[in-house]
């Protein structure tokens, strides 16, 4: 009765890989950084495996809750789970405890599972890097955290911003610039300034890295964005996107 | 001397007058189906008696505090387990009662050497539309019933839990806001309460919307929501009527 959903569970064996393992389907740019209104959290839609493009309809930005997201990269399959596993055990909490999840709790739910899937990790079949972004909802005052992990399970802070993926390198350098002389930095823009700069970064990202894409407004291809603020979630739908896009990305 | 039939009917017809009399003190819990969603609602001193179980699961109930909790974990349980492992949308009251929980009260109210659960409830499904909405009745001894007619109250006094879902169903409209529908609960509250006969009383000109000394527990499985999550607590003094 102490709300661990993981406790519910049985214990699943480790996995094992062989020789004739099945394609590893991973390649991403998954991103979050601050604006004025809170956090934008967004990523591309491309699926790979090694030159092979699984899908283009990929959905990584992932909420747990109401006031939690995840933003994965890696196997998807092993990312998904986690998702999946997240929200449950969240939910699982709220309701069994009546209280929701502290969000230092949640961060290290998430590092539990990464450090649980170490094993795949090592064989290199199971490798997730995610970003995790929330909000303490017990401090009237708190504000939208942005946290990023390495695969072993570390989580670490991000001051303005966090990316992963194979295509985040560039956006990396390109919001480290605006973070430094941009006019506004990225943490003052509005949330429409803000939709527009994460369009531009996963544009940037597609340009350089073959396993970012899905994203192309010439041919009505959006991005999935999501802002966190203290009120909630909110999916930038396709409309906004496209509109941010005329008015102000092109 | 148990093993002896009459006296296990006897031992059972025992155990039965024991939780009835337990109960007695308790007030009533209330659910009833209206098009903006399940409305739950209930009167305590401290002591939650409406709870959110699962996306479009509520639960109410009446009896002692810590059956209460064992019910509702057991319920909470069942339902991530049911939801992880296939998805939420098999997670259905008729599954869960039938499966999970009828089978545990009714085992736990037949073990005679064990403390019974001492719970009257009530469990809500939210439907699409209000006639898709299930609500059940849910006794201590794993006897339940399925009520079609979207009203259901949860009280010690089987009898006089009738007469109050009856009047009710009389006292409420169709096009009766959200607040209307919680003043008729709540004055049928306060006459089961009072051990008073309903044939006298008529539904409040002006909205009963608190009970004086208590605190007024309501929630709604909201049909509107978009998330998964369908449950909210109300504030019936921010409800407009």
């Amino acid at each position: 009765m102490n709300g661990d959903f993981l406790a519910l569970l049985p214990k699943a064996p480790l996995a094992q890989v062989s020789a004739s393992a099945p394609p590893i389907v991973e390649g991403t740019t998954v991103f979050a950084f601050h604006c004025r209104e809170g956090a934008v959290i967004a990523g591309d839609h491309r699926a790979t495996a090694g030159n092979t493009i699984f899908s283009d309809k990929t959905e990584k930005i992932l909420e747990l809750d109401s006031h939690s997201l995840m933003a994965i990269a890696g196997v998807p399959a092993t990312a998904f789970e986690m998702a999946r596993t997240l929200q449950t055990t969240f939910e699982f909490y709220r309701r069994s405890q009546l209280q929701p999840m502290s969000l230092l709790a949640k961060i290290r739910a998430l590092s539990q599972l990464l450090r649980n899937n170490i094993p795949a990790t090592l064989q290199g079949f199971g490798v997730v890097a995610p970003i995790f972004a929330g909000i303490e909802l017990s401090d009237p005052k708190a504000t939208p955290c942005i946290y990023f992990y390495d695969p072993l399970g570390a989580q670490f802070e991000a001051a303005t911003y966090a990316g992963s993926g194979s295509g985040s390198g560039s956006i990396k350098s390109v919001l480290h610039y605006l973070e430094k002389w941009g006019d506004p930095p990225p943490a003052e823009m509005s949330a429409t300034e803000a939709i527009t700069l994460a369009i531009r970064l996963l544009m940037t990202a597609a340009e350089f890295d073959s396993a970012t894409g899905g994203v192309n407004p010439e041919r009505d291809m959006f991005a999935t964005i999501k802002l966190l603020t203290r009120d909630g979630i909110r999916t930038v739908d396709v409309k906004e996107q496209e509109r941010c896009w005329k008015e102000k990305a092109r | 001397m148990t093993e002896e039939p009459y006296r296990w009917l006897e031992a059972i017809g025992n155990r039965r007058e024991y939780i009835r009399d337990q109960i007695k003190g308790g007030t009533p819990v209330f659910a009833v189906s209206r098009p903006e969603g399940i409305l739950l609602l209930g009167v305590g001193q401290g002591q939650s008696k409406i709870f959110e179980i699962y996306d479009r699961h509520g639960f109410a109930a009446l009896g002692h505090p810590v059956d209460i909790e064992k019910i509702r974990q057991a319920a909470i349980e069942a339902a991530h387990m049911e939801g992880f492992n296939r998805s939420s949308k098999d997670v259905t009251l008729r599954r869960l009662i039938s499966f999970a929980l009828s089978t545990t009260l009714k085992n736990g109210f037949e073990q005679i050497f064990s403390p019974p659960i001492m719970v009257e409830s009530i469990f809500a499904e939210l439907g699409d539309t209000a006639g898709e909405d299930v609500l059940v009745r849910v006794h201590y001894d794993g006897n339940h019933r399925y009520e079609n007619d979207g009203i259901v109250i949860a009280f010690w006094d089987s009898r006089r839990e009738e007469e109050a879902v009856n009047w009710v169903r009389k006292a409420t409209k169709a096009k009766d806001s959200l607040a209307q529908v919680a003043s008729v609960c709540l004055t049928a509250w306060q006459t089961l309460v009072d051990n008073k006969g309903f044939a006298e009383v008529s539904p409040p000109d002006e909205p009963l919307l608190k009970i004086e000394g208590k605190s007024v527990e309501a929630a709604l499985l909201d049909r509107k929501l978009t998330g998964s999550v369908h449950y909210r607590s109300l504030d019936l003094n921010r409800l407009k009527s």
